[in-house]
């Protein structure tokens, strides 16, 4: 006797159904699972059978084969628990063939149901085959908020069982929850001057320009950074789902209508961590983490140069490949980087009121860990000082909201172009005579490099976007020369 | 002349940006330092007057000390003049002549391109070295002028030369031509005067220029000049420009991003400091 249930898996963070076969064949106690389970997918035969068990259902004494098809698509996690049960039982005719029907969840050995990083990917398989989807009920909301997902929740196997054998149309599907309660934004209004380096955010956000900020610790780096996410446009509604489901895949839950994503890894992270990998199946790195949002790397200069390397796939491509011996995948990761540093190691060079200890050459060999090529990335470099005490009595900074709404706005204009400025070709913007002839002048007086022309260019493009004009003139050429600071001039 | 002249084709990012709207825009070689403001042609006949000479010699000082660069063709007479007065005003020369740019013609005028040379000026030509300055090259050295320059100045002109011809061509292409009138009964000024019955823009002096070019092109490029004097050797943070100019934050940023372009001012770990302080 057979059925078949389906299931779903995460590949590189997309996602891809999975049928659940399941065959009772003659009376011999034996459990069998076949198609690339995992050591967590092979230990589900313990689970269902307590599971069942605790659900006051009959398990079936006989041999039974389970097989998780695809067999090429690499199988992790424990979400097949529920598939496998239901599978079983249906194959032994103790309840109806679920067959129509996407099914994800972990089982206790008491027969309940628990959360698992399955349900959203189970959503979205929903509403891409237009079928029904059994996922725990907690994660029910959030697999609902998917559009034209149709979602039942179940607290445990005995209630999925229930489902079955009542059918899906006499049952009430559940509700999308709203945003649960995520932490607020920071916001700019908390951060007094630094004029220059809050217009650098802006233009940042506006064309998603990559971003680096020098200056002494202290000086309010790390508090720029995290307000980015405050003035960025939220996600669409595809967009966040994909960017949850790259949390998914790594084990993490991220509400979809959260603001997009802002990850900090700490420099000592694993390359692992960074970029994605670990054993077995490979899951998303911080790169992914923070794909559709802000990545915020700390102290550029003490992350080794190798870390540095592997962010160029990534920041070239928008995506990132990682190889292990479970599977070899592609994760999406289109984020925007932003960079910190210190002048030097001991953080005071530049300093005002406090001498820097740090010889010359020791300074040259901090700064050249960030190669050349990797701090052309940087389409905006903005210095970042100490804040001066009339600043701190002075008015508070413009709130975020107004600054989102002009970043909107831009964006908006930019979507129209057909995309973030970020990516355009140079040579493709119309550009005015006096703004060209101002990259001229400041070709010809070696105030930038071929390369630094098209940074400004993309720059300037994105100042004329937030000025709402259709044509780069000089004003907005000259402002993205002013927002193009260098960091290793000494 | 030992000269080591650059070809510059039109992809080339120096690539003077006025040539770009000719039709075809030809390679160039160029010697010196390139253009770094827009620039003035200041033209006339060889067979000048006093009168021309000594015109052309305040336009060029006063362009010159306004921050535009003054284009002309080394040519005797007001070609001649308008060039020494750059150098009066220690300003941006640039010379398109009709030869390689070893073959320094006429041979009275050497040191007016040594000294273009020596004041940071430029020299431009379409042709190798060793060219000759052949008459009939003349006219498609004109055509250079009227393109490479944002406005042109005729000082003299008689009833035909390559004056007219740089005026037209300049018309055509929409630039701005200034005239100079002259006395009705001198050879000199007949085609200056044609042109001003003809509807070209007389000019009256040397401020009067200044103004209608301002009015035309925008402000005078010098204008910045003083304001980056203004900067204290030891610079201002980049964050205080705005107080220190007492300005908004976006013009700060404007205004340190043209003085950068023209390389007045460096950026140096957030301060922005004058250039050879």
């Amino acid at each position: 006797m057979y059925a078949a249930t389906m299931s779903v898996a995460l590949v590189g963070g997309s996602v891809t159904p999975v049928m659940v076969e399941a065959h009772v064949g003659r009376p011999q106690e034996a459990f069998k699972l076949t198609g690339l389970p995992d050591t967590a997918v092979r230990e589900a035969k313990d689970r269902v059978r307590a599971a069942v068990a605790s659900a006051g259902i009959r398990f079936p004494n006989r041999t039974l084969t389970v097989n998780l098809a695809p067999a090429d698509i690499p199988k992790g996690g424990t979400d097949y628990d529920l598939p496998i049960a239901l599978g079983i039982l249906a194959a032994s005719r103790e309840i109806p063939d679920p067959g129509g029907a996407i099914v994800a969840g972990e089982l206790a050995l008491d027969g309940t149901v628990r959360p698992g990083s399955s349900a959203l990917g189970a959503g979205v398989l929903s509403a891409r085959l237009e079928l029904p989807c059994v996922v725990e009920c907690t994660s029910a909301g959030q697999a609902a908020a998917v559009p034209g997902a149709t979602v039942f929740g179940v607290r445990s196997l005995a209630e999925a069982v229930d489902l079955l054998r009542t059918g899906f149309d006499r049952a009430r599907p559940a509700d999308p929850t709203p945003s649960s309660d995520s932490q607020p934004l920071e916001d700019l209004v908390d951060l007094r001057g630094q004029s220059v380096a809050r217009r650098a955010l802006e233009v940042a956000a506006a064309g998603g320009h990559h971003l680096l900020l020098h200056g002494p610790p202290g000086g309010g780096k790390t508090m720029l950074a995290r307000r980015l996410p405050s003035i960025l446009p939220p996600l669409a509604s595809d967009e966040s789902i994909e960017v949850s489901l790259l949390w998914a895949a790594a084990g993490r839950n991220r509400d979809i209508n959260a603001p997009p994503p802002f990850r900090a890894p700490h420099h000592t992270a694993s390359k692992a961590a960074l970029v994605g990998g670990g054993s077995g199946i490979p899951r998303p790195g911080e790169v992914s983490l923070a794909h559709h949002g802000v990545l915020f790397l700390d102290e550029l200069a003490e992350l080794p140069r190798g870390h540095l390397d592997t962010l160029r796939q990534p920041l070239e491509q928008g995506y990132v490949s990682v190889a292990r011996k479970g599977a070899s995948l592609q994760f999406p990761a289109a984020f925007q980087l932003v960079g910190a540093t210190n002048p030097c190691p001991c953080g005071f060079f530049g300093d005002r009121r406090r001498p820097c200890d740090c010889r010359p050459a020791i300074r040259e060999r901090y700064r050249s860990r960030v190669s050349g090529p990797f701090l052309d990335r940087f389409d905006l470099v903005v210095k970042v000082g100490r804040v001066s005490a009339e600043s701190f009595d002075g008015p508070p900074g413009e709130p975020s909201e107004r600054v989102r709404a002009r970043v909107v706005a831009a964006r908006e204009i930019q979507k129209e172009r057909g995309g973030l400025n970020v990516h355009i070709q140079p040579d493709r913007l119309r550009i005015g005579g006096p703004a060209r002839r101002l990259i001229g002048t400041a070709l010809s007086t070696f105030t930038i490099t071929a390369r630094g022309a098209d940074r400004i260019r993309r720059v300037s493009r994105t100042i004329a976007d937030l000025d709402g004009s259709e044509v780069v003139e000089e004003p907005h050429v000259s402002e993205a020369i002013g927002l193009r600071g260098d960091w290793g001039e000494s | 002349m030992r000269v080591d002249p650059r070809l510059l084709d039109p992809a080339a990012e120096t690539y003077p940006e006025g040539l770009r709207d000719l039709e075809s825009p030809p390679a160039v070689f160029v010697t010196g330092t390139m253009v770094v403001a827009p620039a003035i042609a200041v033209v006339g006949t060889r067979r000048c007057t006093r009168y021309g000479v000594d015109l052309a010699r305040a336009f060029g000082r006063g362009l010159a000390e306004a921050g535009w660069s003054v284009v002309s063709g080394l040519a005797r007479g007001i070609d001649a003049a308008a060039h020494w007065g750059v150098l009066d005003g220690s300003g941006h020369a640039l010379g398109v002549v009709a030869s390689g740019l070893d073959i320094w013609y006429p041979a009275e005028n050497r040191p007016l391109y040594r000294g273009v040379l020596d004041g940071g000026g430029a020299l431009v030509s379409e042709y190798p070295l060793g060219t000759p300055p052949d008459r009939w090259r003349f006219p498609a050295r004109n055509r250079l002028i009227a393109a490479v320059a944002s406005a042109t100045v005729v000082v003299e002109a008689g009833e035909t030369g390559g004056a007219l011809i740089t005026a037209r061509l300049a018309a055509e292409m929409g630039r701005p031509v200034f005239v100079v009138p002259g006395d009705v009964d001198r050879a000199a000024s007949v085609g200056c005067n044609r042109l001003i019955r003809d509807g070209a823009h007389p000019v009256l002096g040397v401020v009067d220029l200044i103004e209608e070019l301002e009015l035309a092109l925008g402000p005078a490029p010098g204008v910045i000049d003083h304001e980056a004097g203004l900067l204290p050797p030891q610079g201002v943070a980049v964050e205080d420009l705005a107080s220190y100019w007492d300005c908004s934050v976006g013009d700060a940023l404007r205004r340190l991003g043209r003085l950068e372009a023209s390389g007045q001012v460096r950026q140096i770990d957030g301060m922005a400091v004058p250039e050879g302080a």
